[in-house]
């Protein structure tokens, strides 16, 4: 039976349930490591004038204390994805509360732990930018204004029956991986170093580390076995980590580990861009869009980080599936003295999709219309010459959106519950319904095109046996079971006849983060290519076996089948060899029993310049249903009810499929409404645990859930038929905001709601509060 | 006096003596023995990764030990002498998984794994609970108890008890779902329980040999002098409070509120009095209609003992903290805190719980609408201990009604809290008299004396709490935090005296 389409347990799973899965914190102490703690900013902005560590080194077991003086010759105290713009230790200039200035290494973690707060800085204080309002005052920017258009979005404006317009404000989230920033570093030989980190993006830290450190990148290797969550807050980020043990085993010669507190990873790295979107619409009385103008404006924070690829992938996903036939985007990135914003599940596609759910569902409400109604007609049409064409001219094809509406309308029972929902408000003193049902259209590949590519090295031993090893890291989402199972299927084989090894730079070079949810894609079609030169020599060997003139069996590779764990010729498939004697003969014959894939995505290409190109492989489509109460008088939010439903192509895992399809749906209906970030008005982050930032708890997953997938036959390109499932679900975590906005419809039917996002209970309240003052205050006036 | 602890960790005993008594247990278990099962994320006990079962004997003559999940990470060492700890090291058997693994697995209920042994710990838990009869829908065939006792069937864990039960637990990656569907997917006739896995009856016998003396380490720990003192009987540790008063010693019970004072280095002292150990001071009764609870009780014996006689409190209760939290958690402690935002405080206030206060030269009582002077300010002097918490429960025509709201439902702190208590003449027509509790909209939790006396004698209407939630606005002085803006406080301390109305006067709920 082969393993594509069955739900196997993740390959980790047994050592997850016992305790028995080791994290970068949990491996055995080497002998001589030390612990690296580190001390930051108190300020947000400021020049830094001097730091003296005198009493932290007399700390009792305190062995060293390192800034960027430190650095060795050679190095470069300065790193970045894109532009090299971020110190990786303080030089003089101070950009955000936290940011490391000194490292402390230690005999004990409780001694670097508490020595950190004997470094004293002399800071001179800076004024501070800490919002977009301030930055855009400023004219603080990071990057250029990219822009996408078409069409001529004035005469759409003019001859438009309806226009709207307004701002719309969406605060950042915290990655929240329950794992902290960790990393192990152990000198080799010479100059050689080696870094067990918990990251997304092995190649880049060890580039990162080289350059830093002033070594050649043959000199570093970074290893990565497992995450405790990613997320998009380990693709860049992780590499500040590893700079500090680095530099500490460089200088001490000792291993050294770093694991960050729960509250200094809150505090100091970067997280989901908060954004100031200004939108304006033209459309019919019907609801059809005829012309939008979206102006992005995130916050970067104080360094670029990915700022400019997300604001890029914002742009490109201001349309999300929804035909925008004149169109005006720009994006611009805000400079601030907060942490560098960076990676997040979505990367950028979140702030665009619920600007432009937003703007339909304010339609929907200034006609009088069913929001499913005004979204069904601007829906893209597939094979429609104008319809299927996104505003930076690639067609989106081969979907199946409107099969999902029409599903999804039935099986959620919408238009029932939107008359029970009317009728329920009609009627309810002390609380408001709110249902909304919103889409999604993802691309997918990275937009940046050298990232999509991929390589995996595959060795089959002479117990039929296989190790795989690729650049991709799991940190939860299944990319090494999906694997397991690929490469089981090409040879024919069980899934447990197959592990995946310690994702490490030694075995996969120049490969590109975990990220853009294309991992499987990347790393499971490099493996399945190597797979297929292995047996490609295998078959060759195997058909001389089966030769046989006498039975009047000639030569033939192309007979061979690899199946059940045997190796027959499908003409006479009575013959078998075990697949395990098969490779063990096959290495007697000196057959090269491993191979390296390699696979890049075709096709895919995107002018940034121009903002025109075709920057995705595909599209992973979707839909949601939500049915949210709120309590009139404390603005307290209930999700009871959501309904999932998603083309994610023909599943290699359909139980690890349904896990990222609920966790991402409930990581977005959490950026939507509890998570909260709060920062004071020095810059400093309030909300840096658990305790004030408020994840969804399992009592906030909705009574009623339901997440199905829908069939799409139209699917027939990326490894078996497949689609990447990693972010597009979080973006349906936008519907219960929406269904919050349907629900503030029913206050004051008259006014269109300043809801911010997050809609937590207090924004619920206090736009209620306002939307009733307003109602009076116009009843007085008539 | 014994010097050192005595406990058992996964079914092998082990002493503690020296620092390590002032450990929190997450650095015990991983950096001492190594056992790096148990995760730390937030060191906070605001997210579960470091659950562990705990067990202790249990007080209902049944030669067992009754375990809970506590969140180890606030945890001191200290607190667990004549204990045993299980981790998630100590549940499979012969690295066989268990039931509750097992269908972890097969369930997909990891994700990237970090929170996974918090969660099968906590499973194990509920699975533990003696109040799981209350809960069951359907009882399947189990497994006999290893003392002998009768067969009990183990229940099959209801989506309710899932959700209330691991609500101390986060996960960032399965949305839950999965993690769901594996608790309704443990096979019960295949669970181990504790006492099952670990005969108790060795342990509580090693136990009891160890007679009733109390324990006091002396010790140092960073150059300092330290002493660790856990007694038997409360003259004991009036006598130990009165030796270190006020400042010199923290009194500890539950600890969840000194444990996030240690992670972050705000808690160091120099002696301990641990209540743990003190027999009898976490009783919970109910005495010609009042409650009355040890010091030591824990939120966990107090929400069993309202839920039927004050379903109003208990459904508080079931949102106080987290079910980690309200294991270890004690009465006194969430009283003494006196934190403005306490969950329990506007109830007893409501109620107008007394405390009883002892201390070297005897003992006294003391309001509790008396006993905060300001900002953690009590009236109790350097020298006292609470000993027991009185309060009268509703009487006939008393409408109570409570409420916290917080930024998400459970595992949360208020952002505001209330407390309303209306008594009603006998149509139900007119407010007799009314008492208001309100918290988090001051530095102390506030009685509302002006809007009591506005509501006395008034028809009971809209209006008239509508009117009332206006006056309370003046009452109360909010302030801008993490948790909510002035604005916001401002205005459900307005609009609760109404959605009171409407909650104690409902309208028929349309279809």
């Amino acid at each position: 039976m082969p393993a594509f389409g069955q739900s196997i347990p993740h390959d980790s799973a047994p050592g997850h349930v016992t305790g028995g899965a080791p994290y970068v914190e949990d491996l055995p102490p080497l002998h001589g490591e030390l612990w690296v703690d580190f001390a930051g900013a108190p300020v947000a902005a400021g020049r830094l004038r001097s730091v003296d560590a005198g009493e932290a080194l007399a700390y009792p077991g305190v062995v060293a204390v390192y800034t960027h003086h430190d650095l060795p010759p050679g190095g470069v105290n300065k790193f970045g994805p894109i532009f090299h713009d971020e110190p990786f230790l303080v030089e003089d200039e101070v950009s955000y509360v936290g940011q490391p200035i000194a490292l402390i290494a230690a005999e004990t973690r409780d001694a670097a732990r508490r020595a950190r707060g004997l470094v004293q800085f002399e800071i001179e204080e800076a004024e501070p930018i800490l919002t977009i309002e301030q930055a855009l005052t400023a004219e603080s920017f990071l990057g250029p204004e990219r822009c996408v258009a078409r069409g001529d979005l004035d005469a759409a404006f003019a001859e438009a029956p309806h226009t709207l317009d307004g701002v719309f404000i969406n605060n950042g989230q915290e990655q929240f991986y329950l794992e902290s920033q960790a990393c192990q570093c152990i000198p080799g030989e010479g100059r050689e170093l080696k870094f067990i980190s918990s990251t997304q993006n092995p190649t880049e830290t060890q580039a990162v580390a080289a350059e830093v450190l002033g070594l050649t990148m043959h000199q570093v290797v970074c290893e990565c076995k497992r995450m405790g969550g990613g997320f998009g807050g380990k693709e860049t980020q992780s590499a500040i980590p590893a700079l500090m043990v680095g530099l500490v085993s460089q200088k001490t010669g000792r291993p050294s580990r770093v694991v960050y507190r729960k509250d200094d990873d809150m505090l100091i790295t970067g997280k989901r861009h908060p954004y100031r979107s200004t939108y304006r619409a033209a459309f019919d009385g019907d609801g059809r869009l005829r012309g939008v103008e979206l102006d992005f404006v995130s916050d970067g924070g104080a360094f670029a980080d990915l700022s400019t690829s997300i604001m890029e992938r914002t742009l490109l996903h201001a349309d999300n599936a929804y035909h925008l036939p004149a169109v005006s985007i720009t994006g611009r990135i805000c400079k601030t003295n907060l942490p560098p914003n960076t990676a997040f599940r979505g990367f950028g596609g979140p702030q665009g999709v619920v600007v432009i759910e937003n703007i339909l569902q304010e339609i929907a409400q200034t006609l009088g219309l069913d929001a499913l109604d005004v979204r069904r007609r601007n829906l893209y049409v597939d094979g429609d010459p104008e319809k299927s064409v996104t505003p930076y001219g690639q067609i989106v094809r081969d979907h199946v959106l409107h099969e999902t509406f029409d599903q999804l309308e039935q099986t959620s029972d919408y238009r029932a519950r939107m008359k029970r929902t009317e009728a329920f408000n009609a009627e309810s003193r002390t609380h408001v319904k709110g249902l909304a049902l919103t889409a999604i259209k993802f691309g997918i590949s990275f937009t940046t095109k050298f990232l999509n590519q991929g390589n995996a090295l595959v060795n089959v031993y002479t117990d039929g046996t296989v190790q795989v090893s690729t650049g991709g890291t799991e940190m939860g989402q299944g990319l090494n079971t999906k694997i397991r199972q690929l490469v089981a299927d090409e040879f024919g084989l069980l899934p447990q006849d197959v592990v995946l090894m310690t994702t490490s730079t030694e075995k996969n070079h120049n490969t590109s983060p975990t990220a853009a949810s294309a991992g499987t894609d990347l790393n499971g079609t490099a493996a399945v290519n190597a797979c297929r030169e292995i047996k490609a020599r295998m078959a060759a060997f195997a058909a001389k076996q089966f030769e046989s003139p006498e039975r009047g069996l000639v030569y033939s590779p192309e007979n061979v089948v690899f199946e059940d764990g045997t190796v027959y010729d499908d003409r006479h498939p009575e013959s078998r060899f075990p697949f395990g004697q098969l490779c063990d003969l096959a290495r007697r014959d000196r057959i090269d029993l491993g191979a390296r894939g390699f696979y890049a995505t075709p096709g895919v290409d995107f002018n940034r310049e121009t903002g025109r190109g075709n920057p995705f492989f595909y599209y992973t489509t979707g839909a949601a249903a939500a049915e949210v109460t709120i309590d009139r008088f404390t603005g307290d939010l209930v999700v009871d009810r959501v309904d999932l439903l998603m083309d994610v192509g023909k599943m290699i895992n359909p139980g690890i499929d349904r896990g990222q399809i609920v966790g991402g749906f409930i990581q977005g209906m959490g950026w939507v409404t509890t998570e909260e970030l709060k920062v004071d008005a020095s810059g400093r982050l309030l909300s840096v645990s658990p305790t004030t930032y408020k994840i969804p708890n399992i009592t906030d997953l909705p009574r009623v859930f339901n997440a199905d997938t829908i069939v799409n036959p139209k699917h027939q390109i990326n490894v078996r038929q497949s689609k990447a499932v990693g972010e597009p679900p979080l973006m349906l975590g936008v519907a219960p905001w929406l269904a919050v906005k349907h629900a503030m419809s029913f206050i004051n039917p008259d006014a269109i709601a300043k809801l911010e996002l997050p809609a937590t209970n207090e924004q619920n309240l206090m736009c209620m509060t306002a939307l009733l003052n307003r109602e009076k205050a116009e009843v007085e006036l008539g | 006096m014994r010097d050192h602890l005595v406990f058992y960790l996964n079914g092998q005993r082990r002493t503690a003596a020296g620092p390590e008594a002032l450990a929190t247990l997450t650095d015990y278990l991983r950096e001492r023995r190594r056992l790096v099962g148990t995760k730390v994320v937030c060191a906070e006990g605001d997210c579960g990764a470091c659950s562990v079962l705990v067990g202790r004997p249990a007080d209902d003559g049944s030669a067992t030990l009754a375990y809970h999940t506590i969140d180890a990470c606030i945890a001191f060492m200290y607190q667990l002498d004549r204990a045993h700890v299980v981790t998630i090291e100590g549940l499979a058997e012969d690295s066989r998984l268990s039931a509750v693994q097992d269908a972890m697995v097969k369930c997909h209920g990891s994700q990237c794994g970090f929170c996974t042994p918090g969660f099968v710990v906590t499973m194990h838990g509920l699975l533990e609970d003696p109040g799981r009869a209350d809960h069951v829908t359907s009882a399947v065939s189990g497994n006999g108890r290893a003392n002998g006792s009768p067969v009990q069937p183990l229940p099959q864990l209801t989506e309710d008890k899932l959700r209330l039960g691991l609500s101390g637990n986060l996960c960032r990656c399965t949305g839950y779902q999965q993690i769901l569907d594996a608790g309704a997917a443990i096979d019960s006739a295949a669970v181990v329980t504790m006492n099952q896995r670990f005969p108790a009856r060795p342990v509580l016998d090693d136990f009891a040999a160890l007679g009733d003396e109390p324990v006091r380490i002396e010790t140092e720990l960073r150059g300092v002098p330290r002493t660790v003192f856990l007694p038997q009987t409360l003259d004991q540790a009036a006598a130990f409070r009165a030796e270190f008063p006020g400042k010199q010693s923290a009194v500890a019970s539950g600890t969840t509120d000194l444990g996030v004072q240690h992670t972050h280095g705000r808690h160091d002292p120099s002696a301990v009095l641990s209540l743990t150990s003190v027999s009898g001071l976490d009783r919970v009764a109910i005495e010609d209609g009042v409650l009355v609870t040890g010091a030591t009780a824990s939120w966990t014996r107090i929400e069993r003992a309202v839920e039927r006689v004050v379903p109003e409190y208990h459904a508080v209760l079931t949102r106080f903290g987290s079910p980690q939290i309200r294991n270890a958690g004690t009465i006194a402690g969430n009283l003494a805190n006196a934190s403005p935002i306490a969950d329990s405080i506007p109830f007893h206030m409501v109620m107008d719980a007394e405390l009883d206060l002892i201390n070297p030269r005897g003992a006294r009582v003391v309001k509790l609408n008396d006993f905060y002077l300001g900002y953690k300010q009590l009236d109790l002097a350097e020298d006292e201990l609470i000993a027991a918490v009185r309060t009268p429960l509703p009487t006939a025509g008393q409408h109570l009604k409570l409420y916290k709201v917080s930024k998400r439902r459970d595992m949360d702190i208020s952002t505001f809290t209330a407390a309303v208590l209306l008594t009603l003449d006998d149509a139900g027509e007119t407010i007799t008299a009314a008492r208001l509790a309100f918290g988090g909209v001051a530095p102390v939790v506030l009685r509302l004396p002006e809007t009591e006396s506005l509501l006395a004698g008034q028809p009971f209407t809209k209006d008239t709490m509508r009117a009332a939630g206006q006056h309370a606005r003046t009452e109360i002085t909010p302030i801008s935090d993490v948790r909510g803006g002035a604005d916001y406080r401002l205005q459900l301390a307005e609009n609760i005296l109404v959605k009171c109305y409407h909650d104690l006067r409902p309208e028929p709920v349309p279809a």
